[in-house]
């Protein structure tokens, strides 16, 4: 088995009818990393993500080349809901993706579905709810649980049956952003806690910055960077489109690299950078 | 006492046909009946909204039928029989949750699975639905919608907030069909569930519906 969570091999798709929305993939994601896939609107992103599901193609159909396998297996003529139980895939709208009128049918739907007794059931719908900040809120209307809390619900129903990669496109799009920065640290606690792959399609990449270990840049459905972030972002840099939808402080680093030839660690937050910029300039005005 | 689902729709279905064979006078014995059990149920502002709502439109119905030459007492039996009826299904909505009566139609009446869920999603999204309309409404007033002149002339102003809604919702019905593909909706999502066993109350309660459902063939024989 390889060690990839995801792996791409010369992955086309065309939606039906459509032009080329992905070209030539050939990108990994190594297990046990916190990758996030980034790019601009419209550059295949999500499509992507539904692609690593095996929704596309057998949800929407339409022309493909090439295989997506998902932990070393090929996702082709397998049954979406049966990957489902290896990658977790929560889409961008999550008011939609809730079934159920309660919080403890919504996270043992997939359980009663793949076949558990409902005795076996009660169990990991309580642990996913604790996992996720919901404890003892199986009873709770949906309607009795603000919008943050139904996101958590789903990632909850998501993580019911232990998925060993989580993908999720966009999930602070509707947040302000304390709760964004709280939800990320809960899917880097979920990430710490059971050595779960995170792929995450983001925007706004000072909400990753802490936690991200690898990242894809996507543009007009061609990968144009991968690998560590350090990497990816440096080689982003060099673009003047995608130079700019890099984080703030990364631009400053990356700009400081190619001007004075020196290289500079990996600056998770303000701190870390004002710390080495003392050390390597002797002060450090941003 | 438990009484299951199954029991409780089966009821209500003897109750929808029984209005044609009983008196009057136990018709309307049935209609204080239900009232009772459903203030005992829930007596919230909704319950009793709804209660009035059903008694405007089942006085609307007598007048309807006035107009066309009924005479009063068919009119008023007539009213009494629907107002019985739709009080039945008021009960049993207030009584049992909609996933056990969906439940209860997949288990017991072999309903496919596709369409008893259609209960529980359409009571999911009802909601989002309203909001989803007041929302478009608002965005399109913002930009001109208005609902003046005459009815033509509204009712076609008024596409500019259907068609919105319109595609927002199919998005909303995709993603959901996705949802549901990957966790896994199928047959299976009601066979596992904790089955519904009759108990005595069950028993109880179908064996008096029975009698009263038999009434007009064993007056006629006792
Ligand atoms: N269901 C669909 N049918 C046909 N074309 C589609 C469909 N969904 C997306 N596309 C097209 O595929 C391309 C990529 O879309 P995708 O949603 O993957 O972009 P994205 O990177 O997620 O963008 P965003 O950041 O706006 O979410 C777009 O050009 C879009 O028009
Ligand atoms: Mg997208």
């Amino acid at each position: 088995m390889s060690n990839y969570a995801v792996e791409f091999k010369n992955f086309h798709y065309a939606y039906n009818g459509g032009e080329l929305v992905l070209k030539d993939i050939n990108v990994s994601v190594k297990e046990g990393s916190f990758t996030v896939l980034l790019g601009p609107s419209g550059a295949g992103k999500t499509t992507m993500c539904k692609a690593m599901a095996g929704i596309i193609p057998y949800y929407y159909g339409g022309r493909y080349a090439g295989s997506v396998e998902v932990l070393g297996e090929d996702t082709k003529g397998r049954r979406v809901s049966d990957i489902a139980m290896h990658l977790g895939l929560m889409l961008e709208d999550y008011e939609s993706q809730l079934v159920s009128l309660t919080a403890g049918e919504e996270v043992s739907f997939s359980l009663l579905n793949h076949g558990f007794p409902p005795e076996e059931v009660e169990e990991p719908t309580k642990k996913a709810l604790e996992d996720v900040g919901l404890p003892g809120r199986e009873n709770y209307q949906l309607d009795e649980l603000s919008g943050g809390q139904r996101q958590r619900l789903l990632l909850a129903s998501v993580l019911a049956v232990h998925p060993r990669v989580l993908v999720l496109d966009e999930p602070v799009s509707a947040m302000d952003p304390e709760g964004s920065v709280s939800l990320y640290k809960l899917l880097y606690k979920i990430h710490q806690k059971y050595n779960m792959t995170v792929i995450v399609v983001e925007h706004n990449l000072d909400y990753v910055l802490p936690y991200v270990t690898d990242m894809i840049v996507l543009q007009d459905g061609g990968v144009v960077a991968s690998g560590s972030f350090e990497e990816a972002a440096a080689a982003a840099y060099e673009d003047r489109e995608l130079r700019r939808i890099l984080p703030a402080l990364w631009q400053v680093k990356l700009n400081l690299e190619k001007r004075d030839g020196i290289h500079l660690g990996m600056w998770r937050n303000t701190k870390d950078a004002i710390v080495e910029l003392k050390e390597k300039y002797g002060r450090a005005e941003l | 006492m438990r009484v299951t689902a199954f029991t409780q729709l089966i009821t209500v279905l003897a109750v929808t046909a029984v209005v044609f064979i009983l008196p009057v006078q136990a018709v309307s014995f049935i209609l204080v009946l239900e009232l009772a059990l459903l203030l005992y149920i829930k007596h919230d502002r909704m319950t009793m909204a709804a209660i009035g709502a059903l008694t405007v439109f089942t006085g609307m119905m007598i007048l309807l039928q006035l107009l066309f030459q009924s005479s009063l007492e068919v009119a008023m039996i007539g009213g009494l029989r629907m107002l019985v009826m739709t009080m039945a299904f008021l009960c049993l909505l207030a009584a049992t949750r909609i996933q056990d009566i969906a439940q209860a139609l997949v288990e017991r009446f072999h309903m496919p699975c596709e369409y008893a869920f259609m209960l529980t999603t359409a009571l999911r999204f009802v909601p989002d639905f309203l909001t989803d309309s007041s929302a478009t409404l608002d965005a399109q007033s913002c930009r001109g919608y208005s609902n003046r002149g005459n009815v033509f002339k509204r009712m076609y102003s008024y596409l500019v907030v259907i068609k919105p809604l319109v595609m927002r919702a199919v998005a909303k019905s995709d993603t959901l069909a996705l949802s549901m593909e990957l966790k896994g909706f199928g047959a299976n999502t009601y066979k596992n569930m904790k089955k519904q066993e009759l108990g005595i109350g069950d028993y109880l309660v179908l064996t008096v519906v029975i009698i009263l459902s038999t009434y007009k063939f064993w007056v006629k024989y006792l």
